[in-house]
């Protein structure tokens, strides 16, 4: 089997404001899983979508096997044998797993589907991965790890060169990425050259046989997995960091304002106890799927919780729902601000009011001078862009999204907020518009809880954090005395 | 400065567009008047539009509760069942319970007390269902047009029930405020109707949860709202206005028959779609309502005086509807 290579040569790529890929230069070999790792925004999937041709680079090219490539469109990079597996799910879950392997070219006979042969190729396909799926099974019986394997399958239907993974253990239990990887690997041994993008640095002793290391858009290196430990990749994706401190004005006070005592959700998160105080800004770290963000909806009431209380000021709250928690003076930023947090076709006015409706409101009668003002305070506060409170909230930036979700409930005057990926999307000084927003708050005595991806922000901005994994709290550390790296070891520790 | 000043001009010039869109049916609105004012005879007096009025107020009434319906983002296509039922309950009762005894004006206010607890009733139901199992508002409404219209039908044995009301129930949907060729009742109640719920939607925080509900339910919950509260509400309105509804008809006629209002339900949501009100829910106005229920009505009357047949008029209504879809479609794409 002779050697392919897909490799980028000076690859840069600039987006208005910021350079996402900094001359790359790097090289895949057929034949092996080459792990691509990477802080949020260290420019892996700007570099996999060059691959895939679902974009351009600004300067620099990248060539397969010395044949230099132009990808106007992804279909482009298909007819090269490179296709790439995004995270998310792009099966039909009503038909079959063969139908869905083959969706729009099943095998015809005389203009009809040639069913028979449909299920054979699928057949043969699904052997070479080595899983045992039936191909006339429906995809939505599947678990996660099949549908995934699916996906793979239908991509080396296409008889690729090139496989991209896109974090495609991401959605799966700890049982099923082994089998996974046995699929993965089964790829491999085929003289696929395997791409594979993940956040989970344990993974990569068990399926990567080289890693690359991408930081702020540069190629950090390439080493061999055989020859490195967990330590040495944390330091290659960190680099030397620089955390801003918090300014020193914000002063924790001694009364507590609330208390989580064992509350539990089932299969999210178990046994969950800690006290926050006011004024305080608690950080809560942890890995995608470690149940962050479901314990911030558990204790907002957005989700049903299955043991446990809420103590807010003395009071006791078991089974609360969103709107009782708002009356208890709490407010939640919600993960995914699109879908979650904003009407977007609604007006900036409407959106920076939802909240506060019956505040803003004299009884049950709408007082559209004082819903006005409370909008135009909260446009001029939090520095919204915006030509007119009229526009519509898709009008606007991310930034601005996010701080109009923020805006709506600092106009209910919260006591606690809980933010939960604020700085997600949102461009630098956007984030540190969030942060000045949470300090601002916190010396009004506005206690907040404050979950993220990104470690440094909790370093930046926290008090203190609390370390979550598998649905626990496992740790609680002062932002003062640890480091990213540290921080980052305690995270993925026993995974 | 030229490119500031461009600027300037585009921006004006979209807004210009969005409002011409906004309030296109009320321009055609005032074209179609004004042409069959010239164009149809006895179109532009007086008692030709009390007539009007008349005839598209049994519907119209209806038309701004299924406004605020599908502005939550909710559909109910049970209201024709529930007009046919209010005839057959009120009549049923007046002519039963004045048999055990009771004084008729009694009977008949007891029985217009029934239909209202069956109104609230069903709309709460509808709501509860609806928000608590996500079932289709579709289909489970769909289930209660079937269920009301075979009740309404069982109750009165499938007969005209008629001559059983007081004569003052002839007033609701017989009577005129100012001699015969006063303005009929019910146009009154339409527009006692409107200024409500436009009131309702414009005005209270009931309205502002009802866009934010239809706009995105899963946003406005997180906001605090209470989502299954508000699809209450909005259910309970359209049904109670179903009922007067069926009330008046059943007294324009004095009878209660349960095929009263059959079908009634996809006109009602053709004049709401004409007004402006967007079926994806969030959108919407009840005075849009109000000027598509005119102009449906001004049409049909229209067609009529030009002796228009009555399938070609289904003909013409049809393209209106599928214009009126059209163009707020095209308004969603140059608003945003």
């Amino acid at each position: 089997m002779s050697v392919l290579q897909i490799r980028t040569e000076h690859i840069i790529k600039e987006y208005p404001g910021t350079r996402a890929l900094d001359d790359v230069s790097i090289c895949f070999d057929s034949g092996r899983v080459h792990a691509l790792v990477g802080k949020n925004g260290s420019g892996k999937s700007t570099l996999v979508k060059i691959f895939a041709g679902a974009i351009k680079p600004t300067s620099g090219e990248f060539y397969l096997n010395d044949e230099k490539l132009h990808f106007n469109s992804t279909s482009d990079a298909y007819a090269q044998g490179i296709v790439s597996v995004f995270q998310e799910m792009s099966l039909v879950p009503g038909l079959s797993v063969a139908e869905n392997i083959f969706l729009g070219r099943l095998p015809k006979k005389h203009n009809a589907v040639d069913w028979r042969k449909t299920y054979q190729m699928a057949g043969l396909l699904l052997q070479q991965m080595k899983v045992n799926i039936d191909p006339y099974e429906q995809v939505s019986r599947l678990s996660m790890w099949q549908m995934q394997v699916v996906e793979i399958t239908k991509a080396l239907s296409f008889n690729p060169k090139v496989i991209m993974l896109d974090e495609p253990t991401s959605a799966l239990a700890q049982n099923e990425v082994q089998n996974l990887f046995d699929a993965v690997r089964a790829l491999r041994d085929q003289g696929v050259a395997v791409i594979y993008i993940t956040h989970k640095l344990q993974e990569l002793p068990q399926i990567a046989d080289t890693v690359s290391v991408l930081r702020d858009g540069k190629l950090v290196g390439t080493v061999q997995m055989k020859e490195v430990n967990h330590k040495d990749i944390i330091g290659m994706m960190f680099g030397e960091v620089n955390i801003q401190s918090r300014p020193t004005d914000i002063k924790v006070q001694d009364e507590l304002i609330m208390e989580i005592k064992a509350l539990s959700r089932h299969g999210w998160y178990q046994d969950i106890n800690f006290k926050l105080k006011r004024g305080e800004v608690l950080g809560i770290a942890g890995m995608l799927g470690s149940g962050r963000t479901e314990l911030l909806r558990g204790i907002f009431g957005a989700d049903p919780v299955d043991g446990g209380e809420v103590v807010i000021e003395g009071k006791t709250y078991k089974s609360a729902n969103p709107t009782k928690m708002v009356e208890a003076g709490l407010g939640l930023t919600p993960e995914n601000r699109k879908i979650q947090g904003l009407i977007l076709a609604h007006s900036i006015r409407d959106n920076l009011c939802y909240a506060s409706m019956n505040i803003t409101a004299d009884g049950w009668l709408e007082n559209k001078r004082k819903r006005n003002s409370f909008a135009e305070r909260q446009v001029k506060e939090l520095d919204i862009k915006t030509s007119s409170v009229d526009a519509p909230c898709e009008s606007l930036s991310g930034g601005n999204q996010q701080k109009v979700v923020v805006g709506n409930w600092l106009n209910t005057s919260p006591k606690i907020m809980l933010y939960d990926e604020p700085s997600r999307g949102i461009d630098v000084s956007a984030k540190q518009q969030i942060f000045e927003i949470m300090w601002a708050q916190a010396r009004k005595g506005v206690s907040t809880i404050f979950v993220s991806t990104e470690l440094e922000e909790l370093l930046e901005v926290c008090h203190r954090i609390l370390i979550m994994r598998h649905g626990q709290i496992v740790d609680e550390v002062n932002p003062d005395e640890i480091s990213v790296n540290e921080l980052y070891e305690i995270c993925m520790r026993g995974d | 400065m030229e490119n500031v000043a461009a600027a300037g001009l585009t921006f004006d010039r979209k807004k210009i567009l969005i409002f011409l869109l906004d309030h296109i049916i009320e321009v055609c609105l005032i074209i179609l008047v004004v042409g069959l004012a010239f164009g149809a005879n006895g179109f532009l007096t007086w008692a030709n539009w009390m007539n009007i009025l008349r005839a598209n107020s049994l519907k119209g009434v209806i038309a701004f509760g299924m406004t605020m319906v599908i502005i939550a983002g909710l559909i109910d296509l049970s209201i024709g069942s529930i007009v046919g039922l209010a005839g057959v309950i009120v009549a049923l009762a007046c002519r039963d319970l004045t048999a055990a005894g009771v004084n008729l004006n009694l009977a008949c206010i007891i029985g217009i007390g029934l239909c209202l607890l069956q109104a609230v009733g069903t709309g709460w139901l509808h709501g509860f269902f609806q928000h608590r199992t996500g079932m289709p508002p579709f289909i489970l409404s769909l289930v209660s047009l079937y269920v009301f219209l075979g009740l309404a039908g069982r109750l009165s044995g499938g007969f005209p029930i008629a001559n059983q009301f007081p004569e003052w129930f002839n007033q609701l949907g017989g009577g005129r405020v100012g001699g015969p060729s006063g303005i009929p009742i019910p146009a009154i109640v339409l527009l006692l109707a409107f200024v409500i719920v436009w009131f309702i939607m414009g005005y209270t925080t009931t309205g502002r949860a009802t866009y934010a509900v239809g706009g995105n339910p899963e946003s406005a919950r997180l906001s605090g709202i209470n989502v299954g509260k508000t699809k209450i509400i909005a259910f309970i309105t359209v049904q109670i206005l179903a009922v007067i509804s069926g009330l008046m008809t059943a007294g324009q006629v004095m009878a209660g028959t349960f095929t009263f209002g059959k079908g009634w339900e996809l006109d009602v949501i053709a004049a709401v779609v004409v007004g402006g009100t967007s079926f994806t829910g969030g959108a919407g106005t009840v005075w849009g309502t109000l000027v598509g229920v005119i102009f449906m009505g001004v049409i049909g009357n229209g067609m009529t005086l030009l002796n228009i047949d009555i399938h070609t008029q289904y003909i013409v209504k049809a393209v209106i509807v599928f214009l009126a879809v059209l163009l707020s479609s095209y308004r969603a794409q140059v608003k945003a």
